[in-house]
């Protein structure tokens, strides 16, 4: 680490206009060294002022600093110059979350999605940032008194939560004569868990995250929210896997919430 | 209440084991002669003596059937019904070979037997204590030895 | 049927990810045919799937959506997907985790093709 930083410090140093001066401030960040990293990048940014990345970078050194509210300014700057900067659209996003503003945070990573759909901490974080959004409102719901899943799309009918005997503990499941079958299917549901768990162990794939179902009228997707509860989705095939996946997430999420208060 | 009795305390664990995790209704361990030595799901000492008389025959009119073929012998035998399905099969142990009938129903499957009885042989291979010397069996003995084990397994 | 179905089988080991694939028989978890990779223990995969979809059979049949045809259990570590191809028949997958689940259903939807 020393030697790149004096390699890239000799870099700067044999031509000051170049944009050495980013992998420096890069480098010196990342060794901790936060008062030279600053020096370096308001340098850089006295030849760069037009340079998105060297206000990304400046931003990231101020929240290493503990200086917030700077940080937010130098990433505003980065995206006044390039509007679908990733990595200010991250840093925003990241402070957006820290101040709970979910939504806000959700619109910045979404936008950075978009501009790099295979950036993984942008998958990561826009993850994050989902669940907790889902768990805060999950929050609010329990502390109004209402149902686990009360708000969630097809709650009347297509979402159950059980425990691992088979027992319900919340939700509904109607089939498609509006006839009552939870119970039935929560049975049947709890050994198709236990199944899954065997299968898995003994094939060696470790603990299995999702269970999904593609029947002729519709899908079902089965996970375990928690050790000891397992949440069953039912959709009308019509309704896109990906989507039964990301609404299964959000309920995963809001069971948990459940569960957790129940303790 | 655990519904498998043993004659010897090495059986129960692999057996339970296995029992556990294939599904299966009834099982019954017995000597090629047809001494039980344990079994799973049996009320009725009738049962398991009629059970334990017929595997014990038919595995031996198979194992001649074989032989007159001169095709090695039957590894296993399987019936399935629509209720039920049947599994017989002979297998080697420290302590002989032995015989394992099992009776499975719609909640298990000829796959999911095959697959953890080669799981109870290993078992009960790891399980089984060094074999006693033998002694020539008398009929007496063998009525008296009868009588004693069904007497294990449903006490 | 056999040489086709082999075949068929073959392509479905090519999807990047899949380590073995097998025909079986619903109700009996027995393997018909199956292309695996060294480590897969075909007469396991082939039961634990059968005995898998027959459970989840009687939940999908009472929440009235008919019987499955295509199931995808993710687990950490890899992958199970099973399509039922015929009356009783199915086939299955067992797959490193991250693998295309699109691609390898296709395939599966072609080798299926096959059976029948």
């Amino acid at each position: 680490m020393a030697d790149d930083i004096r390699s890239l410090t000799a870099n700067l140093a044999h031509d000051p206009d170049s944009l050495a001066f980013l992998q420096l401030g890069e480098a010196l960040r990342s060794a901790g060294r936060l008062d030279a990293a600053v020096r370096v990048v308001q340098t850089g940014l006295e030849r760069h002022r037009g340079n998105a990345d060297a206000h990304d970078l400046h931003a990231r050194i101020l929240v290493d600093a503990g200086n917030i509210a700077a940080a937010a300014d130098a990433w505003g700057r980065a995206l006044a110059l390039a509007p679908r900067h990733v990595g200010a659209l991250k840093g925003l996003a990241f402070l957006a979350f820290q101040e709970g503003d979910i939504d806000t945070a959700l619109d910045r990573l979404e936008t950075a999605l978009s501009e790099d759909p295979s950036d993984p901490s942008v998958v990561q974080a826009l993850q994050a940032v989902r669940e907790e959004g889902a768990r805060l409102e999950a929050e609010i719901r329990l502390r109004a008194g209402a149902d686990i899943f009360a708000g969630f799309e097809g709650a009347d009918h297509g979402l159950l939560l059980l425990n691992e005997r088979g027992l319900v503990l919340g939700g509904a499941l109607r089939d498609p004569a509006d006839d009552d079958v939870a119970e039935e299917v929560a049975g049947y549901v709890a050994g198709a868990a236990r199944e899954a768990t065997r299968a898995a162990r003994l094939l060696e794939l470790g603990d299995w995250r999702s269970l999904v179902v593609e029947a002729a009228d519709g899908h079902l997707h089965v996970s375990l929210p928690t050790p000891d509860t397992v949440l069953l989705v039912k959709r009308e095939r019509a309704v896109p896997p990906g989507r039964v996946g990301l609404l299964a997430r959000r309920a995963a999420t809001a069971a948990r919430v459940w569960v957790e208060a129940q303790r | 209440m655990s519904r498998t009795r043993v004659v010897e305390p090495w059986l129960a664990g692999p057996l339970e084991h296995f029992v556990s995790e294939s599904g299966a209704r009834l099982t019954l361990i017995l000597t090629p002669a047809g001494q039980v030595l344990a079994q799973h799901g049996f009320t009725r000492a009738v049962d398991v003596m009629s059970a334990a008389a017929l595997a014990s025959g038919i595995a031996a009119s198979t194992g001649e059937l074989a032989r007159l073929l001169e095709g090695g012998a039957f590894r296993a035998l399987s019936h399935e019904s629509q209720r039920h399905g049947v599994f017989l099969s002979r297998f080697a142990s420290p302590r002989g070979p032995l015989l394992a009938l099992v009776v499975y129903g719609y909640e298990s499957s000829i796959g999911l037997v095959q697959l953890f009885f080669e799981e109870l042989v290993t078992d009960l291979a790891a399980a089984a204590p060094a074999a006693p010397p033998r002694a020539p069996v008398l009929a007496a003995d063998f009525e008296r030895e009868l009588n004693e084990s069904l007497a294990t397994l449903f006490r | 049927m056999t040489e086709r179905l082999h075949e068929a089988l073959d392509r479905v080991t090519r999807v990047r990810g899949v380590r073995g694939v097998l025909l079986v028989g619903l109700d009996d978890g027995l393997v018909v045919a199956d292309a695996v990779m060294e480590g897969v223990r075909a007469n396991a995969v082939a039961a634990l799937a059968a005995s898998l979809v027959q459970r989840l059979a009687r939940a999908t049949a009472t929440s009235g959506i008919g019987q499955p045809g295509f199931l995808h259990l993710e687990a950490e570590r890899g992958a199970l997907l099973t399509l039922a191809v015929r009356e009783r028949l199915m086939l299955v997958t067992v797959a490193e985790p991250g693998v295309n689940v699109g691609l390898v259903r296709l395939e599966l939807l072609r080798a299926g093709a096959e059976v029948r």
